[in-house]
């Protein structure tokens, strides 16, 4: 045998072959690149069929009330996500609606968003994403059901696009026993919160009577002080205003008590160091936390999952007032239930809607107090049994609900996460929150025109 | 002494037509197939998306061509000069560091015993086994000053809350040591591997003129390693300018305390699915490869880098 010819023939049939697999892979590459390119071009198509299980995404707070609903509903299947509930501004919502609109598929039937203003962004041209549920898929009935003004955030243009789970109200939480300990009585204007917090820091160095550290500060400060900064006057319209006395009286306070120390700004209350500074324990069974303004769900959700006030001894007050002014107060959170327009058995989406945030069954084991009215008697008596707190909460829940200030819109951005990267890295750094007013002012009126608002600014 | 020219010898490919006579063609047949694959994988992965990032950014939403619009309006975002200048800030530190780095511990292991040398590339190499986001969580540990075995340390910075590590003007450091801890070890790998193709008989003849550890490692080894340094900048330069995991997940985990904007590849996102504007997005995209793309074009010319001796 040749050996130079038997190379040159094996090489022959290994070109050939190399040729081949090329062919292979070149073909493959283009269909490839077909598959994602023409995935993207695709036209938008519905995504569940009457006998699909219906796909849910919620955080994991909201797991107990899907696992109820499964168990009171065992023929409907459920396909359960758990995801952040974009909280705290994330966007990851927002992300993954945008990309399931741009490949036409692969929408949820069902959102839970910890975000109160994500139907102003969700419902708007750009991503189309919630259903018109006034438009036949949920009752009048059911939608008169809710408290006052609950259902305004979820209303654009006259159509309502989701169902709110929980009030978020504001309230004024303290220790009871701290207080009767140090002889400190429960403020009622703010006035004389900021005279307390400078006795305390007097008196009880190491105790604190607020927190300004986590991303919604803003919304139980500036809100419960009438802060004109997000004030939606008319259709892609803002009042932005820091420099309004109302956020500057509020901004001279915190940082008043923060520089006496009785306010804490370097940590976020659900974190770790927090937990190691103020919550009970062994050596201080009463804990370091004298007050702390703050949402409904943080008797529940923090103070006692987290322990920071000895159980049976959370007392809820009414909201502070400046004096002289009537009492307002703001929200934090408070979510909302979104179904998808994209869903072919909108029926039962909808049913599934309306049983998360209105029945008994599932407001029944919110963390939060129940937008809906009929579930908020049953919801309290349950807290109260719990032996947690020392006062009604009741009557405190339901005098903040009616107190929650109106002017304070939706916006399809996050005031929350605009505060947390300009506001808060400069109060940890030793800056003032009335040093950054201005500043988180602009950052603000950047993101609403970037958004498509004209700002205007009200004296 | 008779080790080390077989070693060099065994790393010439030249050598191979001597091995056992086999044809030449053989060997060229193996290296396309390994090129094919790569081949697929770039277009697939690299070229086309690349093209239709073009294609979106010359383009509307609706499909139509609007020429530099997009880039135009994303370049007069209010975030889009904080986001370079960012990245900007980001690149010096973590690109000088590199280099100095990199190239003192390979010199340094490269005059080390060779057993002793292996125990230590190992270690170097190791962080840059873990996946991105795993390293991220890790130092996410370590600069949070309650619970991080480094507290001691970060304390005597003035640093007991992870707030206070996260401050805007730490940030481009914060990056640049998560960058360096895992992306260094592979380039002192590389580095030491270039320099282990000095031949033996220069840095022989080197010692024997006199000179010393330091002036063979600084006039001898660095010159000679030249291009090396140059392709790990390119490389490292484009990977900067891409940065996004560590920004967002310090953001995420921080609760918001980094912008979601900070580095221009975050800004894209941001822009692509926040405000559904892929076309926006695409534009800003495109910025970064023409950043990368001028940048390697200056280093490869300056440096004569495609140019075999």
């Amino acid at each position: 045998m040749n050996p130079l010819v038997t190379g040159r023939s094996r090489h022959t049939h290994t070109s050939r072959g190399i040729r081949t697999a090329l062919a292979v892979f070149a073909a493959a590459g283009i269909a490839c690149a077909s598959v994602a390119v023409g995935a993207a071009a695709a036209a938008p198509r519905t995504t569940r069929s009457s006998a699909s299980p219906i796909v849910v995404w919620v955080d994991s707070t909201r797991v107990p009330m899907i696992k109820a609903y499964e168990k009171a509903n065992p023929t409907v299947k459920i396909d359960l996500v758990i995801y952040n509930g974009n909280a705290n501004g994330s966007g990851y919502l927002q992300s993954k609606i945008a990309l399931d609109n741009r490949v036409g598929a692969g929408w949820p039937d069902i959102v839970f968003s910890e975000e109160n203003n994500d139907a102003s962004s969700l419902a708007n041209a750009q991503f189309h994403y919630p259903a018109a549920l006034s438009k036949g898929l949920v009752s009048k009935s059911v939608l008169n059901g809710f408290a006052k003004g609950t259902i305004a955030g979820c209303t654009i243009d006259g159509t309502v696009y989701c169902l709110r789970n929980d009030l978020a109200q504001n309230v004024l939480w303290y220790n009871s026993a701290l207080m009767k300990k140090f002889g400190y009585k429960v403020p009622t204007t703010w006035q004389q919160y900021q005279a307390l917090g400078q006795t305390v820091a007097k008196q009880h160095p190491g105790y604190i009577i607020g927190s300004a550290n986590d991303t919604w500060t803003e919304e139980i400060y500036l809100w419960g002080s009438a802060c004109p900064m997000n004030y939606v006057t008319g259709p892609l319209t803002v009042d932005i205003n820091l420099a309004s006395s109302k956020c500057t009286r509020m901004a001279s306070l915190l940082d008043s008590l923060v520089k006496a120390k009785s306010v804490n700004d370097t940590e976020s209350v659900f974190s770790s160091s927090f937990d190691t500074t103020y919550a009970v324990t062994k050596a201080s069974p009463l804990g370091h936390v004298l007050m702390m303004p703050g949402p409904s769900w943080y008797g529940a959700d923090l103070l006692v999952a987290s322990n920071i006030i000895p159980k049976g001894d959370i007392g809820a007050a009414d909201p502070l007032a400046w004096a002289g002014s009537p009492a307002v107060t703001g929200e934090v959170g408070g979510g909302l239930w979104f179904m998808s327009s994209h869903s072919k058995n909108k029926a039962a989406v909808a049913s599934m809607l309306v049983w998360l945030s209105t029945s008994a069954g599932s407001q029944g084991i919110s963390v939060g107090y129940p937008a809906f009215v009929a579930d908020q008697t049953s919801w309290i008596a349950g807290q109260q049994a719990s032996g947690d707190y020392a006062t009604q909460l009741g009557p405190v829940f339901a005098t903040a609900a009616t107190e929650v200030w109106p002017d304070w819109g939706p916006v399809p951005y996050s005031t929350e996460a605009v505060w947390a990267d300009t506001v808060t890295p400069a109060l940890v750094g030793g800056g003032t929150i009335t040093s950054q007013l201005a500043n988180y002012g602009t950052q603000l009126t950047d993101f609403a025109q970037s958004d498509g608002y004209t700002v205007v600014t009200k004296p | 002494m008779s080790a080390v020219p077989a070693k060099l010898a065994a790393s010439d490919g030249r050598e191979s037509a001597r091995r056992g006579g086999r044809p030449r063609k053989k060997r060229g047949v193996s290296g396309y197939i390994f090129v094919c694959a790569y081949v697929l994988l770039l277009f697939c992965f690299g070229v086309a998306p690349t093209g239709y990032a073009i294609y979106l950014a010359l383009s509307s939403s609706g499909g139509h061509f609007v020429g530099f619009s997009n880039f135009v309006s994303t370049g007069k975002d209010f975030r889009f000069v904080a986001a370079f200048e960012h990245i900007g800030e980001y690149l010096s530190i973590w690109l000088g560091s590199l280099v100095v780095f990199v190239l003192g511990l390979a010199l340094m292991l490269h005059s080390m015993a060779r057993r002793v040398s292996s125990v230590f590339r190992f270690i170097f190499y190791l962080p840059g086994a873990l996946a991105g986001a795993a390293s991220v969580l890790v130092w996410l540990f370590m600069l949070d000053p309650s619970v991080s075995p480094l507290h001691v340390l970060l304390s005597a910075f003035g640093l007991h809350v992870l707030g206070q590590t996260l401050l805007p003007n730490h940030l481009p450091i914060v990056f640049a040591v998560i960058a360096f801890w895992t992306g260094a070890g592979g380039w002192i790998v590389v580095t030491y591997g270039a320099l282990n193709n000095i031949p033996y008989e220069l840095l022989e003849a080197a010692a024997l003129d006199g000179a010393s550890a330091w002036q063979t490692a600084l006039r001898v080894k660095l010159p000679l390693i030249k291009k090396w340094v140059v392709y790990m900048l390119i490389l490292a330069f484009a990977a900067g300018t891409q940065l996004f995991v560590e920004p967002q997940l310090v953001s995420e985990a921080s609760l918001g305390l980094v912008s979601q904007t900070w580095s221009p590849n975050e800004l894209a996102y941001y822009l692509a699915f926040q405000n559904d504007n892929f076309n926006g997005a695409a534009a800003v995209s495109v910025d970064l490869l023409i950043v990368g793309l001028l940048v390697a074009a200056v280093l490869v010319f300056r440096t004569k880098l495609f140019e075999v001796d």
